[in-house]
């Protein structure tokens, strides 16, 4: 039974066997995608993780973008992006906005790092287990992509109104958007909850 | 017709958290701690109430103006269908494409789909149940793309501020339609998408 999963989506139960490196999972019933095992998987994402929080401290330290017009200039950084809603009566909306681009992301790329090196050297710790489940609790509110697509809608929108300047922090902010997508595709929840249990269980 | 082997059929329920599988008796994951239900509590009236809330969210957030546009004195509020069509004004089709699908079509497609699947359910229906499972993952995947529109009205808010010139304040409707897009996604990780497959499970062994 220790190999037996039950499909999240349609609750069949598959046995999934012995994986390989690279070979992955569906359901053969609802075809939901199940899980991928990658030998290296710790070691990667202790990569991404690492280099996703290095770029998200450099998209904090330069200018985010600029924006200027008949001699005027407007300059921000990415902090003062959702903070504008603050001051404009929409307190609400800048900590959604802060939360779901910086915080949460940031927390999660933390608690992975958390996670990834005792599980890429085996060891066990009884707060292994909290700290998966934060980090797949908050998974799903993280809008890292979604707010690169915002930013190059902005500057779409407004270009035609003056000249805008990208700032090294958007880029910063980009290449922190590929580690983390990277990071987060290389955790399997399921490879990742069987590796806890099996060292805990040594 | 074979019966399938499902968790709930062996008397197992599947942890959502960590995937483990242990006897329904069991109320507490053996391995992660998390709170073990077969199905998810009370899955089609949490997931009912919520779209019914999203809805009426919806309503302001497309009547109300999202942002307005301070231009040497004058001011222009527009609506998010107001800065798709002005967006095409402008010329530049594939970002008023953009921002079409996912401020427009993607969160009412959304609602309609969630409806329709709590609908579904609701009547026991064991008809094409892998494609609605289809539709229920995307739904849940492309839930959060709908914040863009939110995302750019906070942009332009920090980065439009010339003095008098030129100045960008955001409207309402940002509010709603991010409460919208919040209130779905919480709707969507309420439903529960075994109990699709539950129905053919009925039709199975009343056969």
């Amino acid at each position: 039974m220790s190999d037996a999963l039950a499909c999240h989506s349609c609750d069949l139960l598959v046995h999934v066997g012995t994986l390989r490196h690279g070979d992955s999972a569906s359901c053969p019933r609802c075809g939901c995608f199940l899980t991928r095992y990658r030998a290296d998987a710790y070691l990667r994402i202790l990569a991404f993780a690492s280099a996703g929080l290095i770029f998200l401290i450099l998209a904090n330290s330069y200018p985010f973008l600029s924006f200027s017009s008949s001699g005027l200039e407007s300059v921000i950084t990415l902090r003062e992006t959702p903070g504008a809603l603050w001051t404009n009566d929409m307190p609400g909306v800048a900590l959604l906005v802060t939360t779901f681009i910086i915080i949460i992301p940031a927390a999660i790329l933390v608690l992975m790092l958390v996670l990834s090196i005792p599980l890429n050297q085996g060891l066990y710790h009884p707060w292994l287990a909290p700290v998966a489940k934060s980090i797949f609790f908050a998974q799903k509110w993280s809008m890292v992509e979604v707010f690169i697509i915002g930013v190059i809608v902005a500057l779409v929108k407004i270009a035609a109104m003056a000249t805008v300047v990208v700032g090294a922090s958007f880029w910063a902010y980009a290449a922190f958007a590929i580690c983390f997508t990277a990071a987060v595709a290389n955790l399997d929840r399921y490879q990742c909850w069987q590796r806890i249990e099996a060292l805990g269980a040594a | 017709m074979t019966a399938r082997t499902t968790a709930a059929n062996s008397g197992l329920a599947s942890c959502h958290v960590c995937f483990k599988l242990a006897p329904t008796a069991v109320h507490r994951c053996p391995r992660c701690g998390a709170t073990m239900h077969l199905r998810k509590n009370d899955s089609l009236q949490r997931t009912l109430a919520l779209l019914v809330t999203a809805c009426l969210l919806y309503i302001p957030a497309n009547l109300y103006p999202i942002m307005y546009t301070e231009q040497l004195g004058s001011t222009e509020a527009s609506t998010i269908m107001g800065g798709v069509i002005l967006l095409i004004e402008l010329g530049s089709l594939p970002i008023a494409m953009v921002i079409f699908v996912f401020s427009v079509i993607v969160p009412s497609g959304k609602l309609m789909t969630m409806f329709y699947l709590v609908w579904t359910v609701e009547r026991h229906s064991p008809l094409g149940a892998r494609q609605r499972s289809m539709m229920y993952r995307i739904t849940e995947f492309i839930g959060k793309w709908s914040m863009v529109d939110v995302f750019v009205v906070s942009i332009l808010v920090a980065l439009v501020h010339l003095g008098g010139l030129l100045v960008i304040r955001p409207g309402i409707a940002a509010l709603s339609f991010a409460g919208v897009v919040i209130v779905t996604m919480i709707a969507a990780e309420s439903f529960d998408s075994r109990l699709i497959w539950d129905n053919i499970e009925e039709k199975n062994s009343e056969n």
